[in-house]
């Protein structure tokens, strides 16, 4: 969850069309997830993001009554689309319902400075609770990769595979496995995060050195 | 709408008692009163239940607040209920999504009888439009969808429904 970095302008975007079809960040009601979201953000969006701004423009409207809007203030992770990655380092939970109405029965008798503490201390928790690293679901992957003929530049075909680059990808060792009539087969280890990185797409990009390589199998697949 | 001013007086939470009637063929409300002819229109009798009921503010705050709530209630009786043709109806909704492009409720930040009145007027409409209706008159959707979950607003009426996930993103 989260809106990615909300003093970016790709941060807004996503803000924007989460936004085009509610009123308000959590719910039917202003409450704090909107102050929340809204004091994340450095100045009105500009005027082609309408929606955030219709949205901003609106919540500026209760700046007074912000403390009494209900609900509790959490770390911005936590609201927004279920699907976008959380870019503040918080750790990632279990897909919430982006659709709880979290109107928290706030007891009206507590009174403004317990309420204040209460908030205070809950925002301490959150920012301690976002420092600690993401943990990130990896896994180890041994492809095989087969080349046209014994003819075949091996080291050439490694060459082209490693040179294959991408965010949550890093190589492994490699060895050379003979399959019969004097034909190797590459044997790469690599690891990848499963967000990032899927066999597909490294299937797709390996099988695209047709000069070299004649296709690619998964030999083992473990998680991390 | 009779039935109408009267999900309106609960919603106010007026005590029941007012008596409705209907006059002539377009169904005009009125409203009996002890003491002469009643009052009629739909948005005459609605303003009056609004102040007995001492919500003034729903009528708008400010001046320029109070002519908008008039703007959308006359819009309400004259293109809503009077026109029912398709094209009629394709009019109303470019007009209201244009509109609620920047605000989140008629009047702009406030929730006033506008909203109300123009919810209960644009229902059966609502119910009956396509996915891709909806998502094509978005700003629609999303105040009609605020308004119907607005505590008490919607009462019997039914919960017209407006999916989370865009299908049709390419249409702004």
């Amino acid at each position: 969850m989260g809106f990615g970095d909300l003093k970016s302008p790709a941060g807004l975007r996503v803000l924007n069309d989460y936004l085009a079809d509610k009123s308000y960040i959590e719910g039917y009601v202003p409450s704090q997830a909107d102050i929340a979201v809204f004091e994340a953000i450095a100045a009105p969006p500009p005027a082609e993001l309408f929606h955030a701004l219709r949205w901003y423009n609106h919540i500026k409207s209760y700046e007074k009554q912000k403390a009494s809007l209900p609900g509790v203030k959490k770390a911005l992770a936590k609201y927004g689309p279920a699907d976008v990655e959380d870019t503040t380092g918080a750790a990632t939970d279990s897909k919430d319902d982006d659709d709880i109405d979290l109107f928290g029965s706030d007891d009206e008798e507590e009174s403004e400075e317990a309420k204040k503490l209460r908030e205070e201390r809950l925002a301490q928790y959150e920012s301690k609770k976002s420092k600690k690293p993401a943990v990130v679901a990896k896994s180890s992957i041994l492809l095989d990769v087969k080349p046209w003929d014994d003819e075949t530049d091996m080291a050439k075909l490694e060459e082209c595979v490693r040179s294959i680059q991408a965010d949550g990808l890093v190589w492994g060792s490699s060895k050379l496995v003979p399959v019969g009539y004097g034909i190797k087969k590459l044997q790469i280890q690599c690891v990848v995060e499963d967000d990032k990185v899927g066999t597909d797409m490294l299937e797709e990009r390996i099988t695209a050195f047709e000069d070299y390589v004649q296709s690619m199998d998964v030999a083992a697949f473990n998680k991390i | 709408d009779a039935e109408e001013l009267t999900l309106l007086e609960r919603w106010l939470g007026l005590p029941k008692g007012n008596k409705y009637g209907v006059q002539g063929e377009r169904k005009v409300p009125v409203l009996q009163t002890n003491n002469g002819p009643g009052l009629t229109g739909l948005m005459t009798i609605a303003a009056h239940l609004v102040k007995q009921a001492k919500k003034d503010q729903l009528l708008g705050s400010t001046a320029e607040e109070k002519a908008v709530v008039q703007q959308w209630l006359e819009y309400r009786v004259t293109r809503v209920d009077g026109g029912s043709s398709k094209e009629d109806t394709r009019v109303i909704l470019k007009d209201l999504n244009m509109h609620l492009e920047d605000k989140v409720y008629l009047a702009g930040n406030v929730f006033t009888l506008a909203d109300i009145l123009m919810y209960y007027g644009l229902h059966h409409i609502m119910v009956d439009l396509t996915v891709q209706e909806k998502e094509k008159y978005l700003n629609v959707s999303r105040w009609f969808n605020h308004i119907q979950h607005y505590p008490g607003v919607r009462q019997h009426l039914s919960n017209v429904v407006f999916i989370k996930n865009r299908l049709y993103t390419n249409v702004h």
